[in-house]
């Protein structure tokens, strides 16, 4: 079992490598996108440290208004830029996710029938369908391809991100919290 | 106005010198984080090792079924908001609250910790 789960495990660094490679072709070296980002990081900072800058101060309900304007207007250009920002990445997404769907079936076709692990727990009931997919016999703790592979693929992926500075920063995906959900206290 | 320099410092390519500082200011208790996106870093990559060095311990021990998954859960919460709370000694609610800490990096650990303990425990025990 050793080689087959080892094998998955190269095939994850290997794709999420190419993954990563290819949006970095398609989508973060080019001038749009990292013009888009500088902007929304800095106008996440301005608005970070505006709100530090109001609360340290005390004063009246006119200012308290004009300020909130601001603030208002600066977050809608934000939210356009943010989504801006979506729609350049989402493009070659789609062409990226069509590749690998691709490729996650010619892999699907090798590994098929094939125990390749054994779970140290039995899984819930609703993920039987992914961890026992296209396996013979009732024994759930067998696990399948696919299960593994996209556990591999969820740590490996984000951790490749994260080392090459690929990941989308906190502050943007934060964003997309406070856009839809204020939150609580943002303007006391 | 510092605040600002630094974080846009961080996002370029000025890195290296502060990599040393980062693990020194990890190791050392009460160290003070000007940079938010720093500490959250480190605790990310701490649950990452974490996530792992668990997932590899339970692989051989061999540790089974739910009593894995929970002591996993339980440990790895616990570290990391022990670090946070009584080791770095930082005000929560500066980073959203306890919530935002405990699921900072999450997902990605537990992933990590699957892996790891599934391809020891059916490495050794399964062949």
């Amino acid at each position: 079992m050793w080689a087959d789960t080892l094998l998955i495990v190269f095939i994850s660094i290997c794709t999420a490598l190419l993954g990563e490679g290819l949006t970095w072709l398609l989508v973060y070296r080019t001038e749009k996108y990292q013009k888009l980002k500088t902007e929304v990081e800095k106008q996440k900072v301005e608005k970070q440290s505006k709100r530090l800058e109001k609360r340290k101060e005390t004063h009246g309900d006119s200012f308290y208004k004009q300020h909130k304007k601001k603030i208002e207007r600066e977050e809608e250009r934000l939210k356009i830029n943010n989504r801006d920002l979506s729609l350049v990445k989402m493009k070659s997404m789609f062409a990226i996710g069509f590749a690998f769907t691709a490729l996650l079936s010619m892999f699907n076709n090798i590994f098929d029938g094939r125990v390749v692990a054994k779970l140290p727990f039995l899984p819930i009931t609703w993920i039987h369908g992914i961890s026992h997919r296209n396996l013979p016999g009732d024994d759930y703790t067998d696990c399948s391809f696919i299960f593994l592979y996209i556990l591999c693929t969820m740590s490996i992926r984000q951790n490749i991100q994260k080392l090459l500075g690929f990941a989308p920063s906190r502050a943007a995906s934060k964003q997309g919290n406070s856009i839809f959900g204020s939150n609580p206290g943002q303007f006391k | 106005m510092s605040t600002k320099t630094k974080t846009v410092e961080r996002n370029g390519t000025s890195k290296s010198s502060e990599d040393t500082s980062l693990w020194s200011k990890a190791f050392t208790s009460n160290s003070d984080w000007p940079d938010k996106e720093e500490f959250l870093d480190v605790v990310y990559w701490m649950r990452q090792f974490i996530g792992i060095f668990i997932g590899i311990l339970w692989g051989l021990i061999p540790l089974k079924g739910f009593l894995g998954l929970s002591l996993f859960m339980l440990i790895n919460a616990a570290i990391v908001y022990f670090y946070c709370v009584n080791f770095q000694n930082i005000n929560e609610e500066e980073y959203g609250g306890t919530w935002e800490l405990t699921k900072e990096g999450f997902m990605t650990s537990f992933a990590g910790f699957l892996v790891t303990w599934v391809i020891i425990y059916s490495g050794l025990y399964h062949e």
